[in-house]
């Protein structure tokens, strides 16, 4: 960590899962320990137009070939439905507070025992004010306070911004006040940590049950991390978080930051949009709000899988009409390692 | 010196000639067994049943006091009222005097004022608080910065926690430091864009202040209202949509805009009010800041009239003396001011700013180092005498462009033995005029930092005997034929003649002194300074041909000399560590160096930590490391590799006392964690955790399965069935480790030309097919290929044993340990092609660079710790939004969280540590309303604090501000002042003292300075040539160059001390240090909110905070627990 602001803008003037204890004396035994798996994903047809209204029973959710049993189910904004095992749907706030009150079902699998995680989507935006974005900050913060504004009313958000470290400007909040407040609080200047900040805003990410997504809003070229930009794509692939990311370059200007958005979007979930000037940049919000509005999330708890490496997701659509849809999501994930 | 009883008498210990009582005792016997909140509660018991029992309520209150909590006072309040009913004047006058001083500690004044009454009124002697006004420095001229203060801290890169009078010095350091840049095209200097943004903001608040008018309020009645127009415009903003909830600012002007986000206007307040049509108020009233003097001092005859700070940003070599100027004590300050030309001082002001900070001048005259029998030789060099003041300092200013000044700053900051032989009045002149040389250009106040690192260290780092005379390693001969034989070429062609004479160790000190001078890298000077270092832990000093060898095999190998200090090693392990070491350098199959390098570094690696904790017993340290190290002189195969980790695998578990019988991975992860005597079950589970949470994280194969399968591998060539399950678990194992990212773009490939062994390392275990090579090998009984399939393992081994090093260090939260599977694998030992870093300490590359796989280490396993740490850094989260940190400052913080481990610390050597800062506390409240007292107290702070310091708390306890005066000192400080006033007292032993001679006297290897000096120290890699933490009890060093701030870093000794009073205020028990120190560092370090390299006020700010913030959920937990039993 250095001092950032005088290193801003070349001011230089030469300063440089559980954990199973055996019996008394053993050491602990390690094993795969499976949460439930939240899949987010978008259907489309062959004019990229999001078709709606599909139901929990028009999706197949195949994970290494093994067909798995849908838990709950929800679309776009509106309240999720627990699957129940006749195949019936129930919202899933009730189902919850049913099923936790029925005898001996206390500990009924509502996820993370909350189901109104799962109204909505947590988004967090992750924004970069480092040196590389001076002259388009305050854009930026326009674009963003914008998109915060725009959001569903059942969408929480969090607002962080990084240059060489990470600062949590505004807290995951329904309070689109504070998160605009925090926005723009943000101060510019000093290096670019990009992948470090994304891995710490997966991290708090993924600690919030429920939907979630990040969106990254950068110039691009890292000069500071220490994190490979794959590596942080595998946490979130396997946390299950769509990253969305905005750069403020031309796809060519810099062909390696752009090789690595497009990876780690669609490795994800997610989309990456290149967007130089602001009215692009309001136009790439647009597009990730629509698509948070028009997509599916779908949990399950895995089947049964010997594989304790990356393990292979698929959607598939039952009707014979499906199958000229486009699905977009995450390629799969690795089970986490617990002891 | 006063004796110090007085005050103890009347300051810690309230019951003198009493016996303790039995609850006493027993109060005792819970503190020793670590139970001192047990204690706390029986005392509290025994003075609430018995509620007229003075000997009980006062045992209470002193306990209370001991351990520093704040209910002390009114526990010592209800043991005055019976007192005065009572009528036991004696101990009423004690008491009383005592709530005094606590009453002043907690900046209870108005209490004091009370106490202090009571106590004149039974009979104390005339003390008296001085009155409130009376001591207040005069009142300062004020100028004024348009609008908030927060804004501007933003704009100027200032923290906002600064006080009002450190703005203008801390505006002037970044004025000075990144304000302006050389001009392209000229000699002049460029405004910096920083600069131009500060200009800028200014421009914009003085609009924004005539819109605010004379009300200094921004009031913006409707969204209609003009006045929002112009607002708008000033800010750089429009509305979009009409008024009403669908406007929305949108930036127009993006150079105002980014004037008003940076600087935090609070923007979306407007927008809000806009929206919701409610008046927007925005309170704009100019920020009043002291200026030092007069604002008239700073201005030019011709700009008398203009804008103080228009001048100030305007005129860097302004602000340097400014700078200069706020370093100096108000007295000396004065002096300069009024005897010395504006004009004449700007042309020293670079001098003053990095060495002035220690002149003082005492009623008329300098004080110089060495003091009366130093002042004829300073004269001589200053050609003045110190006693013409003034005069002399500005000599100081002005001669040989600073070098005089440098040599006076190094000079006053050594102390003790090392101050007297450097200022015997021959040796002071003479040691100059080696420095100095014949050419005295550039000074070292001409570059950016000070260029008198070298300097400093030979100062403060030289050793003096107590026969007076310095310690020169190996003898003057050794250095003589360093200097004329030099292996690689000259140091010195002059030097390389007059070694030749040399016969006297002032010869040699003078030849270090002569090479401060150079503007290379002095390595005669980094290798006196390491061998000395070595020395001085040694019980018999090195021999002369193991100096000798180490000097000249500095180059090569001096990054690994720290591990010679972990603990006491003989002449000929020494020697032997270098030959095996040069033996790895010459293997010329890469992959075999790497291995071998890798398994030797982990191995010693361990050897170090367990050295260092006692694990491995002292007597045995030696002759382990000898053996560890001896089967590397001659590698050849993998499989005497394998063989050689595996023997010093097993020879560290004998030496740790394991039983022959344990499994190797699980005893080396429990000892790693600590080895503990007596199981603090939590924070040993806990650090048991993390580290299998790492090896996890990294795919570590297991040490009992490497070992299973060589054992089993012997058997099957013996006969036996092959057992498929093991090698199917260990293949299985392997199959996990992940291809290795692509390292390096093609363009960095090529520019380096660096990874390609560890990437070939990491496919080769990815591509080992042990199954097929066990069955080839099992199905044509071919022993001996069996046997070779060891030597396959041997990288395997390697990188295991690399991953304990690494898990032992990983700092808080470990991000990268946790995020790139392949960070231990990838390890790099033989580092960029040409450059053969097999034995450089530990760097950090790769980091930023899109393409690659993630940063790595690179060289030894040396400084992994800080390496480490260094590579974590950059993952905690400031608090503040714009918070300023420093960037060696952190690693060295985070490893001195790490480094020590506190499972053998004791209550009592914890509470013996926390006594010593309390017990200074007490005697500074004193002195508040004590002169006699206070002249003592401060006479000793200035042999720890700078001048302006030292005066600065005298002049707050003149004014009986004891809280203040106490926040300006550092916990190191007050443990060393603590130190410094228990060795002089002298009179009869008082309870307070003798509480801490008690401690002394019934575990005297738990309370002693040499062993709290561990217990509590830093480890000092670059200042001290050692990881084992210890305290030096030096002045905290500013920025040098050279060293970046790694040497400032490794000065500041306060966290474990303060940490260590902190736990025991809050009776957790030291065991629990070893989970709690690496936390509260991180928080401590993401609370530090500072305004440049050297500000030390805002990390103890931090350290308070974070200190506070433990306190208070420690009392509400307690608090609630109260209430559940209730």
């Amino acid at each position: 960590m250095n001092i950032s602001r005088r290193t801003f803008l070349g001011a230089t003037a030469g300063l440089a899962g559980g954990h199973l204890l055996g019996q008394e004396g053993q050491r602990p035994v390690f094993r795969v320990k499976v949460d439930m798996v939240v899949l987010s994903f978008t259907v489309t047809d062959s004019r990229n137009r999001y078709i709606n209204g599909l139901k929990p029973g028009d999706f197949r959710i195949l994970e290494d070939g093994i067909l798995q049993r849908i838990s709950t189910f929800a679309e776009g904004a509106k309240p999720p439905v627990a699957l129940l095992e006749d195949g019936s749907t129930r919202p899933l706030v009730e189902t919850a507070a049913r099923d936790r009150t029925a005898p001996g079902n206390e500990a009924a699998p509502v996820p993370e025992n909350n189901p109104d995680a799962f109204v909505g989507t947590n988004v967090f935006v992750l924004f970069d004010t480092s040196n590389f974005m001076y002259r388009g900050f305050v854009y930026a913060e326009d674009a963003i306070a914008d998109f915060v504004r725009g959001l569903d009313r059942a969408d929480s958000v969090a607002v962080y911004t990084f240059s060489r470290n990470l600062s949590r400007a505004a807290p995951l909040t329904r309070d689109r006040f504070q998160a605009i407040s925090g926005l723009r609080k943000a101060v510019a200047g000093d290096d670019t940590a990009l992948y470090n900040g994304l891995l710490l805003t997966l991290r708090d990410a993924a600690k919030v049950p429920g939907r979630k997504v990040v969106i990254v809003f950068s110039n691009g070229p890292d000069n500071a991390s220490m994190v490979a930009p794959d590596d942080v794509r595998a946490v979130a692939e396997d946390e299950g978080i769509p990253i969305y990311v905005i750069s403020t370059n031309e796809v060519n200007k810099d062909p390696v930051s752009s090789g690595v958005f497009r990876r780690i979007a669609t490795g994800t979930g997610g989309k990456a949009y290149w967007a130089k000037t602001w009215q692009k940049q309001v136009e790439a919000f647009e597009n990730i709000r629509e698509d948070l509005g028009n997509s599916y999330t779908i949990t399950y708890y895995p089947q049964p899988n010997p594989n304790e490496g990356f393990r292979r997701i698929g959607v598939e659509i039952a009707s014979d009409v499906g199958k000229k849809f486009r699905v977009r999501a995450r390629p799969g994930y690795r089970p986490r390692g617990g002891f | 010196m006063k004796a110090f009883s007085a005050v103890l008498a009347l300051t810690c210990g309230l019951l003198p000639g009493l016996q303790a009582s039995p609850n006493l005792d027993r109060a005792r016997q819970m503190e020793q067994s670590g139970d001192s909140s047990g204690a706390r509660t029986f005392l509290a018991r025994a003075a609430q049943s018995s509620p007229e029992d003075v000997t009980a309520l006062t045992e209470y209150a002193e306990f209370l006091d001991r351990y520093g909590d704040p209910e002390a006072r009114d526990a010592y309040a209800k043991v005055l009222n019976l007192l005065r009913k009572s009528g036991d004047q004696k101990r009423r006058v004690a008491v009383a005097r005592h709530l005094t001083a606590l009453d002043l500690l907690a900046g209870d004044r108005a209490a004091a004022e009370r106490h202090l009454e009571e106590y004149r009124a039974a009979g104390g002697k005339q003390l008296a608080l001085p009155p409130v006004a009376a001591g207040d420095s005069p009142a300062r001229e004020l100028v004024s910065i348009p609008g908030p203060l927060r804004s501007f801290a933003r704009m100027a890169a200032i923290s906002s926690e600064t006080a009002p009078e450190d703005v203008l010095p801390a505006l002037a350091r970044n004025v000075v430091t990144n304000g302006y840049q050389a001009s392209n095209s000229n000699d002049a200097l460029d405004q910096t864009e920083y600069l131009k943004l500060v200009h800028r903001y200014l421009s914009q608040a003085r609009e924004m202040e005539k819109l605010a008018g004379p009300g200094k309020v921004i009031e913006i009645e409707s969204c209609e209202s003009p006045k929002a127009g112009e607002l708008l415009r000033i800010l750089g903003y429009r509305m979009r949509g009409g008024c009403g909830s669908e406007v929305v600012l949108e930036t127009v002007n993006a150079t105002r805009a980014f004037l008003t986000a940076d600087s935090g206007f609070p923007l979306h307040d407007l927008e809000q009010a806009m929206r919701t049509n409610r008046p927007f108020r925005h309170d704009f009233q100019p920020t009043r800041v002291p200026v030092m003097f007069t604002a008239a001092y700073w201005l030019p005859v011709k700009e008398k009239e203009s804008d103080f700070l228009d001048v100030f940003l305007s005129d860097p070599a302004l602000c340097r003396l400014y700078l200069g100027f706020s370093k100096l004590d108000p007295e000396t300050a004065e002096a300069l001011r009024k005897h010395v030309p504006m004009q004449r001082l700007k042309a020293y002001a670079h001098v003053l700013d990095f060495f002035g900070g220690m002149f003082e001048l005492r009623n008329g005259k300098m004080v110089v180092p060495g003091g009366q029998k130093a002042v004829a030789a300073w004269a001589e060099l200053a050609g003045t005498s110190p006693d013409n003041g003034i005069v002399f300092l500005e000599k100081m200013l002005a001669r040989d462009d600073g070098w005089t000044a440098s040599y006076f700053d190094a000079l006053a900051r050594t102390r003790g033995p090392v101050l007297d032989y450097l200022t015997e009045p021959a040796r002071l002149k003479r040691f100059y005029g080696a420095m100095r040389g014949k050419v005295t250009s550039p000074g070292p106040a001409r570059p950016v930092f000070r260029s008198n690192a070298d300097l400093m260290l030979l100062t403060t780092r030289l050793q003096v005997g107590p026969d007076g005379r310095p310690h020169i390693p190996g003898g003057v001969d050794v250095w003589k034929n360093l200097f004329i034989n030099h292996p690689h070429g000259k140091y010195d062609g002059k030097l390389t003649r007059a070694a030749a004479a040399w016969k006297e160790p002032d010869d040699v000190v003078e030849a270090l002194f002569a090479l401060c001078r150079k503007a290379v890298e002095n390595e005669p000077l980094k290798i006196f300074m390491t061998l000395s270092d070595l020395d001085r832990n040694r019980a018999k000093p090195l021999e002369t041909a193991t100096v000798d060898r180490l000097a000249r095999a500095y180059k090569q190998m001096g990054q690994q000399y720290a591990i010679f200090n972990d603990a006491d090693l003989s002449d000929s392990s020494i020697v032997q560590f270098l030959d095996s070491a040069e033996a790895v350098s010459k293997i010329r199959d890469q992959m075999l160096r790497a291995n071998t390098a890798g398994i030797m570094q982990a191995l010693v690696g361990l050897w170090r930590v367990f050295a260092r904790e006692g694990t491995i017993p002292p007597d045995k340290a030696d002759a382990v490391f000898a053996k560890l190290i001896a089967p590397y002189g001659g590698m050849r195969e993998n499989r005497d590799l394998f063989d050689a980790g595996r023997n010093g695998v097993r020879l560290l578990l004998e030496a740790t006392g394991s039983k022959p019988d344990a499994a190797p991975q699980d005893r080396l992860v429990d000892l790693l964690a600590g080895n503990v005597s007596q199981p603090d079950e939590d924070a040993h589970t806990l650090m048991v955790q993390d580290t299998l949470r790492i090896l996890e994280a990294q795919r570590i194969v297991s040490l009992n399965a490497l070992f299973e399968l060589a054992d089993h591998l012997d058997a099957v060539a013996g006969g036996q069935k092959l057992s498929p399950s093991l090698v199917n678990r260990l293949t299985a194992r392997i199959s996990e480790i992940q291809l290795p990212r692509n390292a390096l773009s093609g363009a960095e490939r090529n520019a380096l030309a660096f990874g390609y062994w560890t990437e070939r390392h990491i496919e080769g275990q990815r591509k080992m097919n042990l199954r097929v090579a066990i069955e080839r090998a099992s199905t044509g009984a071919d022993k001996e290929k069996l046997r070779e399939i060891r030597g396959m393992l041997a990288p395997v081994l390697r990188d295991t044993l690399v991953a304990y090093n690494y898990a032992h260090y990983a700092p808080p939260g470990a991000q990268i340990l946790f995020t790139n599977p392949l960070f231990v694998r990838s390890h790099d030992f033989l580092g960029i092609q040409g450059a053969n870093q097999t034995w450089r300490t530990t760097e950090l590359f790769g980091t930023g660079w899109p393409s690659n796989g993630g940063g790595r280490l690179v060289g030894s396993l040396a400084g992994l710790p800080y390496a480490l740490a260094e590579a974590e850094q950059n993952f905690l989260v400031p608090g503040q939004t714009q918070a300023l940190i420093w960037g060696d400052l952190v690693p060295q913080m985070i490893l001195s969280a790490k480094i020590p481990r506190w499972w053998k610390v004791t209550p009592s050597q914890m509470h013996w540590v926390a006594l010593h800062m309390r017990y200074t506390q007490a005697v500074l409240a004193e002195a508040a309303f004590d002169p006699e007292l206070r002249r003592q107290v401060t006479a000793l702070l200035s042999g720890q604090a700078s001048p302006a310091r030292t005066f600065l708390v005298a002049a707050l306890l003149e004014r009986g501000e004891a809280k203040q005066a106490v926040e300006n000192i550092t916990p190191s400080e007050l443990f060393m002042l603590g130190r410094e006033m228990a060795a002089n007292e002298k009179g009869e032993p008082v309870p307070c003292l003798a509480e801490l001679r008690r401690l002394a006297a019934e575990v005297p290897r738990e309370a002693n300075y040499r062993a709290v000096s561990r217990a509590f120290g830093t480890p000092k890699p670059t200042l001290a040539n050692s990881y084992q933490p210890e305290l030096l009890g030096l002045r905290t060093f500013p920025t040098l160059m050279g060293y970046s701030s790694r040497i400032m870093a490794e000065s500041w000794e306060s966290n474990a001390l303060y940490w260590a009073e902190l736990a025991d205020a809050l009776h957790v028990r030291p065991a629990q240090l070893n989970v709690r120190i690496p936390e509260w560092t991180r928080k401590l370090v993401e609370q530090i909110f500072a305004s440049h390299l050297e500000d030390w006020p805002a990390l103890l700010r931090s350290l308070r905070n974070v200190g506070e913030d433990v306190r208070s959920s420690s009392r509400s937990r307690g608090s609630e627990q109260k209430a559940s039993l209730q």
